[in-house]
């Protein structure tokens, strides 16, 4: 891990880079916090619909299940995206796919990696891990009423010293080069942003961009969940894109779970 | 049957002059019977159950028909106290934030509005569901780790 790469998050760079109307207007950078979720989803101080959060630093950093996501400081992208308005109008379980879409696209378009998707948000390159994503929202009774998108991107770290479910990867490490955060932030910003409206208008266009990515579709998988292990084909996935799973008993639908290639 | 059909059929009973109805579909038997002083169809159940009530000594069904009195009365009022917090996703419900971690609440226990209750997981959205009601939780309707359907009924919050 070089020194040189560490560099402090430049707004002004940032803000040349974005083009959204909600997404990011609202830009807040904390030097260290235990999750960008949590404070999202816990304080009142950030109400504006599409405020960021960036922290150089995650304490307590986590995924699903509060497995832990850990980043080196100043090389990464750990951030939290707030959604508390029109959530009615999308079907939430898309936003899941289309946060990793958002990333899958901006990797692309910047860096020209190959990028994979694995059920459900998973950004993968070589079959590597470069980002997780955990969405987590608050409901009041039975209404959504605030929705918080977590990322974390492995951008210029490039030694991963532990042990990880997936192998993880970096931008820099795929790209052999390092890579400015604030242009990479702004393109996934400006992503997501255009995919909220396309999930508002046509969903099915998100599903579609999703299901080109996902090289385990028709593969033999097994889905893991709480110990317990169901296998087939990975057919498809459905409208609200839970994974529809042929099996020898007939096509079952999965709405959980960690995938894996059988 | 069709909720319907039965609907139909209380509504022909109800606005004729028939005191006594019976169907029968398959296994399941309907029987709708009118009674002269309360205009009010009653179904088959209920009618069983007096029966049965009849049955047993005078004194007792005095007893008896003072206890079954009492909860009736207090029946509509705890209901309207009753307060069932609903799944507003399909997922899996979860009583705590981790499998080892003590789950957020318990049967007995006294929740403000705004303490989470459950987290409910849908693909990799972790929903936090928070009481929009004080109270008193009375009923925990699902086991940890099962599925749920959307606006499926996941507490009963006794309110204050």
């Amino acid at each position: 891990m070089k020194t040189i790469d560490k560099k402090s998050f430049n707004h002004e760079d940032f803000y040349l880079k974005l083009d959204t109307d909600v997404i990011g207007r609202n830009f807040v950078e904390v030097d260290e916090i235990d999750s960008t979720n949590a404070f999202l989803l816990k304080t009142n101080d950030y109400n504006q619909n599409g405020t960021v959060i960036l922290a150089d630093y995650q304490t307590a950093g986590r995924g699903r299940r509060e497995r832990e996501w850990i980043s080196a400081k100043e090389l990464n992208l750990t951030f939290s995206v707030l959604l508390n308005n029109n959530l009615d109008k999308v079907n939430v379980n898309l936003l899941i796919l289309g946060s990793a879409l958002a990333v899958a696209q901006a990797l692309e378009n910047l860096y020209q990696l190959n990028v994979e998707l694995k059920w459900p948000n998973d950004v993968l390159v070589k079959r590597k891990k470069i980002c997780g994503i955990l969405l987590e929202s608050s409901a009041k009774g039975s209404k959504l009423d605030k929705l918080v998108i977590g990322f974390g991107i492995n951008v210029n770290q490039v030694n991963f010293p532990g042990k990880y479910n997936i192998t993880p990867t970096s931008v820099k490490s795929e790209f052999k080069s390092t890579v400015e955060r604030e242009r990479l932030l702004a393109e996934i910003l400006n992503n997501l942003e255009a995919i909220f409206i396309e999930l508002v208008k046509t969903p099915e266009k998100v599903l579609d961009a999703w299901r080109d990515r996902c090289k385990m579709l028709g593969e033999k998988i097994k889905i893991e969940d709480d110990g317990k292990a169901r296998f087939g084909i990975f057919d498809n996935i459905d409208q609200n894109g839970f994974i529809l799973l042929k099996t020898p008993e007939g096509r079952e639908k999965v709405h959980i779970g960690d995938v894996s290639i059988r | 049957m069709d909720i319907n059909l039965l609907k139909k059929l209380i509504k022909v009973v109800e606005t004729s002059d028939i005191t006594d109805f019976s169907v029968q579909e398959g296994d399941l038997k309907v029987r709708i019977s009118k009674r002269q002083a309360n205009s009010a169809p009653v179904y088959t159940q209920p009618v069983v159950q007096e029966v049965a009530s009849v049955q047993t000594t005078p004194a007792k069904q005095v007893e008896k028909d003072q206890e079954s009195a009492k909860p009736a009365q207090e029946a509509p009022a705890a209901n309207d106290k009753h307060y069932e917090v609903k799944s507003p996703i399909v997922g899996t419900f979860y009583r705590a934030p981790s499998p080892d971690a003590d789950p957020y609440i318990q049967v007995g226990d006294k929740v403000s509005s705004g303490n989470v209750l459950c987290i409910v997981e849908a693909m990799k959205l972790m929903n936090e569901i928070e009481s929009d009601v004080a109270g008193k939780v009375v009923k925990i309707l699902v086991e940890n780790g099962k599925p749920v359907e959307y606006n499926q009924p996941l507490f009963i919050i006794e309110k204050e």
